[in-house]
């Protein structure tokens, strides 16, 4: 049974409107991860050169003691802001006459199979076989790699546990952060008695009595049987999929009122936004971007280089426009076709994304402004590049948006899900991120930076003056190509 | 009302809806039946611009639908749940939809109180999102939906499937009476054969693309469909 789920699984992947469809995008998506794989490895192999440089006065094992716990603390941490509960819709067999045990198998089994179960040991195997075995022995080396299973299963199994606990009580949520914070404070002030020494105690122990590592495969397998036990209770149709059963009271956005019909069409895109989860955690991200100024302009050289100079501010002051824009008109693709056959002009539909965009940008742009204790420069770079993005950002966004013909479902996670992910997406970050630096390079070679700077000033402004005219062009592409868009995006 | 000419829709080798010729006038009601895979959808679809067909064109009111957008003042409808927004509350987008057509709220909210009988208490300040409702209730929503707009052309696919017997007898009651009091033009499939030839005058039945049969309705039509169902 469990290997017809598997195929079930495998043909709902490769079945699914959104997948499969674009060679180019697997081969993107193949050799992104072979190069994180890569990455991993080359790390393994010089974990013993690496542990060495920083920390010179101990040996390498001991050092290598010392970080494991440091590991499977931030593992888990990585996998609470990652990992997926497992995704098999169970709905089409609750009904039918298979054993509500191995459908919680299923599920337990399938979530293995990730990035998470694998890395721990790519990241430790090499370096185990190089540096450990020659010195310690098979014994040795086997037991480390039985605790590293043992609190990598423990981690897994307790991070989906606290998922499926904290879907219907927030508490755990704000227990668990508070507990990693509290371990981390606690560190981080009491140093001699840090983390690294309980991990360098523990490990050197197991490799005296290495059968002391069957305690944490015992530990990983206790928390297996508790997850399981758990979703195998819990294992009905409201429980799995909770709606929150609070009432929702109507939202209005003062903002946009004044601006009439475009206002309500921004208005609708802002709900859209705050009460689905993909384009929620999507923007939400995208506001993380305004603490990319702390990397760059922190240091004096950076900040005064190109890449301090032009792009981080472009980033900062379009991170909406280039993480959410990318993915219109996607966002609305399951009532793509109410919009196009209500009363809505559309004018008024491109314009309401231009407010949208222009609304996000100024919310950039006025929490970035702290940033001018690092020099007045850097606001004024925020201020231009922000004309930059309202003038020319949002056009080349809106010119791939009628392009794309992906659909989005809304309610599943933002992190790693591909769905939507196209063509369109991946040729919209040439125009995005490139042109800025054709037009300020040439500038800046012939010596007058700062003309440079100027010259985007007012291409930006150019951009935002004549836009009326772009938007013609825009809306008449749209109209020639909704027919597609629309196809596209429907569900069957 | 609305004219067809020479509309052709094909997929692949399949030719979907091959319409040679097609009017309806202003007042008519018409009930469009076929079975599944008959066209009726793609139909829908096309008098609504919503696919571009290979061949032909849908007149409304003598303009091209495919060019001008102002059928979109006048006409209303309800295919399937893809017209809704899903994560708004009924209120908010009978608000947005009303707003489409320069209504205030205090005018939508008017025109829903007099819904709150088709309702049956199952919509208004429930405090949910459209798309934690059942189908039969996100149907209500999509049809009051189109009422809110005072149509000349109503639209409706499939209306009658997912809705409960109470609901479906009062809906019945409201076309009728739109057709009668206002001259609204009615569009409506139904798999219900009972219900089509109780609402509607007059009666397109479609078979792979084509209209093979257009009636007016009378005490015999409900017989002679079945009879054609019956033997297919």
């Amino acid at each position: 049974m469990t290997i017809t789920f598997f195929v079930h699984q495998w043909k709902a992947f490769w079945r699914s409107k959104n997948t499969g469809k674009s060679i180019a995008l697997r081969v993107l998506m193949a050799v992104f991860l072979l190069y994180l794989l890569a990455n991993l490895l080359f790390l393994s192999f010089f974990l013993d050169k690496i542990l060495a440089g920083t920390f010179p006065d101990r040996d390498v094992i001991t050092s290598f003691n010392s970080v494991l716990l440091y590991y499977f603390l931030f593992d888990l941490v990585i996998r609470y802001q990652m990992q997926e509960l497992p995704t098999m819709s169970v709905q089409p067999y609750l009904h039918l006459p298979i054993k509500r045990n191995k459908i919680v198998n299923y599920l337990s089994v399938i979530s293995l199979f990730s990035a998470f179960t694998i890395s721990p040991f790519i990241l430790s195997l090499p370096f185990l076989i190089k540096v450990l075995l020659p010195q310690q022995g098979a014994v040795a080396l086997i037991a480390i790699l039985i605790s590293i299973l043992g609190l990598n299963t423990f981690n897994h199994f307790f991070i989906l546990w606290l998922k499926r606990k904290e879907n219907l009580n927030a508490w755990f949520m704000l227990l668990f952060l508070i507990a990693m914070a509290g371990i981390g404070l606690y560190d981080f002030y009491w140093q001699g008695q840090s983390l690294s020494h309980y991990s360098s105690l523990l490990y050197c122990a197991i490799l005296l009595s290495p059968w002391y590592a069957a305690g944490h495969l015992l530990l990983g397998i206790t928390m297996y049987f508790i997850n399981y036990q758990y979703l195998r209770g819990n294992l009905y149709l409201e429980e799995l999929y909770t709606n929150s059963s609070s009432k929702i009271s109507s939202t209005e956005f003062p903002l946009v009122n004044r601006f009439g019909k475009v206002g309500d069409l921004a208005a609708l895109e802002l709900k859209l936004i705050f009460r689905n989860k993909r384009p929620k955690s999507t923007v939400m991200k995208g506001l993380l971007f305004i603490f990319y100024g702390l990397i760059f302009y922190t240091n004096p050289q950076v900040a005064s280089n190109p890449m301090g100079l032009v792009f981080c501010p472009l980033f900062m002051m379009g991170a909406f426009i280039i993480t959410y824009g990318q993915f219109m008109f996607g966002w609305q693709s399951s009532h793509f076709d109410g919009i196009l056959i209500n009363k809505i002009d559309s004018n008024d539909f491109f314009k309401a994304k231009f407010l949208l965009f222009s609304l996000f940008s100024t919310a950039s742009f006025l929490l970035t402004i702290p940033y001018v204790y690092f020099g007045w420069k850097i606001l004024l770079m925020h201020f231009i590049m922000y004309l930059w993005n309202l003038g020319i950002s949002t056009l080349i966004v809106l010119f791939f948006a009628n392009n794309n013909y992906k659909r989005i479902d809304l309610s599943k996670k933002g992190s790693f899900n591909w769905e939507g992910v196209g063509a369109s997406q991946w040729l919209l970050g040439i125009p995005f991120f490139l042109v800025p630096f054709m037009i300020y390079f040439p500038f800046k070679w012939m010596g007058y930076e700062n003309a440079g700077i100027s010259a985007l000033a007012i291409i930006g402004l150019i951009g935002i003056l004549t836009r009326n005219f772009w938007l013609a062009l825009l809306v008449k592409k749209f109209n020639k190509k909704r027919y597609q868009i629309a196809e596209g995006f429907r569900n069957e | 009302m609305l004219k067809i000419k020479d509309l052709k829709k094909v997929y692949g080798t399949t030719t979907v809806v091959n319409i040679p010729e097609l009017t309806i006038e202003k007042g008519d009601s018409i009930g469009l039946i076929g079975n599944n895979g008959a066209g009726k959808t793609t139909l829908f679809r096309m008098i609504l611009d919503l696919i571009r067909p290979e061949k032909g064109e849908v007149l409304s009111n003598d303009m091209n639908v495919a060019d001008f957008e102002k059928w979109k003042d006048y006409t209303a409808s309800y295919l399937d749940e893809g017209f809704l927004i899903d994560y708004l509350t009924p209120e908010e987008y009978f608000h947005f939809i009303g707003g489409l057509h320069d209504q205030n709220k205090a005018q939508v909210d008017e025109t829903l109180s007099g819904l709150s009988e088709f309702f049956n208490g199952e919509i208004l300040n429930k405090g949910k999102y459209i798309r934690d409702l059942s189908k039969g209730n996100q149907c209500k929503v999509g049809v009051a939906s189109c009422l809110l707009q005072n149509p000349q052309l109503l639209m409706l696919d499939e209306p009658f499937a997912n809705i409960d017997p109470t609901t479906q007898i009062r809906l019945k009651g409201i076309l009728k009476e739109l057709n009668r009091e206002k001259q609204v033009t009615l569009i409506v499939s139904s798999h219900d054969l009972n219900h089509v030839t109780e609402v509607c005058q007059r009666i397109l039945l479609m078979e792979k693309g084509k209209i093979i049969k257009d009636m007016q309705t009378d005490s015999n039509t409900l017989k002679e469909l079945e009879e054609y169902f019956s033997v297919l």
